[in-house]
This record gives structure tokens, sequence and C-alpha cells, in this order.
């Protein structure tokens, strides 16, 4: 048997980005660990060194742009297979390097300049499918960009962050408005989008200069959003199949759910309550994560080239995720210590995640390319 | 549901030493493409004789659109 198009099938395997990859990684990890110093939950051996120091300080940055920057950008890449696209992540993953390491303005301006290559990136995707999906992805590189521009400029969080998270929320919605295409046309669902999206980005922009009305508002479209998801989303469908389509329901349907409380979070936040951590954790932890988990068995087999036997213990983590955020958030709300508790065992949920997925891809291997009895008795 | 049952195999013919298989996705910034191509090869080099070439093309015109979608997938999600 002959591929007949064997050399396009090494031009579309031209790119292994496993550098990029162990970079983001290690955004992860340092993102992690600024986060975890933050709530006094790192081991005092390496508490006071200088880049945990500055991990804690630009932890969303390291989160947001450095890791789930670089990994969305190489995900575009890969899409649309432009050696040009790879400078998106790869200023990205760099500018997060400097973030840690001490030239921090340069770390800033990376960002500006992964976000605007990302933009163009988006542009090229639009033109060559005009279509909602395609201009929401987009709209959230933009989202990305005034996030960025306003972070290198020195904005506070209050006018970053909703930017920031603008950029993970469009573009997850964006996935998800692709999918609804598989259902039957509701009329309302994409003017109800629009409206929801128009809040948002209306709430992001206020949040500049009328932080409380801005982050009202803000808060108010993300769970609408929420209740848009959960009204129009597939996965109420495919929640009914088996395996990974039905793992990966139960992921949205979860991040849903804390996306709904992120934004009632952020929005009683911009009112005065004290639920900061609930606002940026259930929509970072619970809602994005949660996408990440979703898709990571679908999407690593792409970027990495890796192969991923799909298997029920990819419900632990995700569980684990999902009581370890309660247990920060709700038991946070009593006793502050059950909220670092929390925190760290919301960092081992994601480390477990990482072993399964390593375990899933050394089970494939076993699955596929290991020597059956068969094949050893015949020689 | 496979993806025949999603509309994406556009057409399969056997001509020539070759099948050849049109297959399209319904984004173009779907990253999963060549591993859905990867694996629609390995099940043709699976079941296909062994002196038949094998050729996958992933192609975007005609865009994808639902009416693609079999009986099947549709009745699935609620049409």
């Amino acid at each position: 048997m002959q591929l007949a198009h064997a050399a396009g099938t090494r031009a579309r395997r031209a790119v292994t980005p496993t550098p990029l990859l162990v970079l983001a990684a290690l955004m992860l990890l340092t993102g992690i660990a600024g986060g975890l110093y933050r709530l006094g939950a790192m081991p005092s051996a390496i508490a006071g060194t200088d880049w945990l120091g500055r991990a804690a300080l630009a932890h969303a940055a390291l989160m947001i742009g450095a890791f789930l920057g670089t990994v969305i950008g190489i995900e575009r890449a890969v899409a649309v297979k432009l050696r040009s696209a790879w400078l998106a992540p790869i200023a990205s993953a760099l500018g997060g390097a400097c973030l840690l390491l001490g030239p921090v303005h340069a770390g800033a301006w990376l960002g500006v300049a992964a976000a605007a290559l990302f933009a163009a990136v988006n542009v090229v995707v639009m033109r060559r499918q005009p279509a909602v999906h395609t201009a929401l992805l987009w709209l959230a590189s933009v989202a990305w960009l005034a996030g960025n521009l306003l972070f290198a400029t020195g904005a506070g969080s209050e006018a970053v962050l909703p930017w920031w998270f603008g950029f993970l929320v469009v573009t997850i919605a964006a996935e998800r408005v692709e999918m609804t295409r598989l259902m039957r046309r509701r009329p309302a669902a994409h003017p109800l989008l629009f409206g929801v999206l128009a809040l948002m980005f209306a709430g992001a922009a206020a949040s500049s200069f009328a932080p409380h009305l801005g982050g009202l508002l803000y808060g108010v479209a993300l769970a609408a959003l929420a209740c848009w998801f959960l009204l129009f989303d597939i996965a109420r469908r495919t929640v009914a199949t088996k395996g990974l389509p039905r793992y990966m329901a139960v992921c949205l349907l979860a991040g849903y759910l804390w996306l709904a409380i992120g934004g009632i979070g952020w929005s009683l936040t911009a009112l005065g309550a004290p639920l900061r951590d609930t606002a940026l954790h259930a929509l970072g932890l619970g809602f994005v994560f949660s996408m990440m988990m979703a898709h990571a068995p679908v999407i690593l087999p792409a970027v990495a080239r890796i192969k991923i036997e799909f298997g029920r213990f990819f419900y632990v983590p995700l569980a684990a995720l999902h009581a370890s955020l309660l247990l920060r958030l709700a038991g946070g709300w009593f006793d502050a210590s059950l909220r670092s508790m929390g925190a760290v065992l919301n960092a081992a949920s994601i480390a477990l995640f990482a072993v399964t997925l390593v375990g899933a891809a050394i089970a494939w291997h076993f699955q596929h390319d290991a020597p059956t009895v068969q094949d050893i008795l015949h020689g | 549901m496979s993806i025949v049952d999603v509309g994406l195999v556009y057409g399969v013919t056997v001509a020539h030493g070759k099948i050849h298989l049109r297959l399209t996705m319904t984004s173009v910034a779907c990253p999963v493409a060549d591993v859905i191509i990867d694996d629609v090869e390995n099940e043709l080099d699976r079941i296909a004789p062994a002196d038949l070439q094998i050729q996958v093309d992933l192609v975007w015109d005609p865009p994808w659109t639902p009416a693609r979608m079999s009986e099947r997938a549709k009745i699935f999600m609620g049409w």
C-alpha cells in the first residue's frame, strides 16, 4: 500500500513545536507557582527567589497571555499552515519569559506584538472562511491586543483583566458557535449572542474609566453568556453519548456553571463584595481550564503529534479540579486557610491532568504499537 | 456519529489504481484536520487492497453546510 501524497503528509507534519510547547508548559508551571506564592502556599526554600516574586506579580499575564495565548497561537498556526503564524506564539512565550526573568517592559511589549500578530493571523482565517465564528476569533484576538496594550502602558488590573478574559471567553464562544451549526438554527441565537458580547465589550471598555459600572456590566454579560451556552450549545445533546464526546460535554456543562458564578462574582465585586478570588478563578479555573481539559485530548494529538487513548480516568482530574475549586471559593469564604488549601489542590488537579495525558499517551502506544502475542509467536 | 454522518466526506472514487477521497472540515481554524486525515489514511490502508494507492485531499469548495449531515445525525442533533 502506498500513500499517494506522502510528500504532502510530510509537509503537513513539517512543524512539531516541541520547544514552544515546553516553553508554554514552563509558563503554566511558573504562573501556577506565582499564584500559590500570592496565597502563601509555596515552600520556604523557594519563597524568597526573584523569579517567584516576579511570577507572583505577573500571575495573570503568565496564565492568560504566556500560557493560554501561546497554546491558542500554536493551535491557530497549526490550522492555517503559515510559517509567519508561528511568530505570534513565539512572541507570547518569549514575552512571558521576559516577565519572569526581569525585563518586564520588554515582556509586556512582546505580548503586544504577539496579540497584533495573532490578530493578523485571524484576519487570514476570516478571509479564508467568512463566517460568524471566524469573525469572533478575530474579535477575541483584538480583545487580547487591547488588554496587552493596557498592560504595557501600565493600566491597573481592573482595566486589563476584562480584556484578557474577553480574549479567552470569546475564543471559546467562537468555537462553540461553530459547533452549534450541527443543530437546527434558532433565529434568536445569533442576535442574543451578539447582544451579550456587545455588553461584555462595553463593560470591558468602561472598566478603564468607570470600574464599578464596567465591572457590573461585564459580570452580567458573563452570566448571560453562560445562559446562552446552556441554552444553545450542543453539549446538552452530546452529554447523552459516550466516551470522549460525553466527557467533553461534561467538562463544557460544568464550565458553563462556573462561568455563571464567575459573572455573578464579577458584578458583585464591582459593587463592593469581597468576591474577587471567586470572580477570577471561577472564570479562569472553573470555566477556562474546564474547556482546556475538554479539548486537550483532541488538540494535543493535533499540535504535539501525540496520540491519546481516552479512558474514564480523565474524569478524575476533572472532578478534582471542580471539587478543589469549590473548596477554595466556598471554603475560602469562611476560612482563609481553606482558600490556600483549595488553591494547592487546584494546582494538584492540573498536575494530575498532565499525568493523565502522559498515561493516556503511553496507553495509546501500548494499544497500537506494542507487538501482539501473535506478532511475537510468528516472528 | 462518524465524519460521514457529519457530511465531511465529499466523495470517494476508485480508479486507475488509486482510492481518492475528498474531505472537508467545518472550520478553517480547526487544528485537528491533519489528525483526521491521518486517521482516514490509516483506515483506508487497513481495508483497501494492497496494490491501491491512497490519496486524501482536504477541500474547502463547496463549503460545508448542515444540509450535508445524514438523517441519523440530524435526528440525533434534534432537527
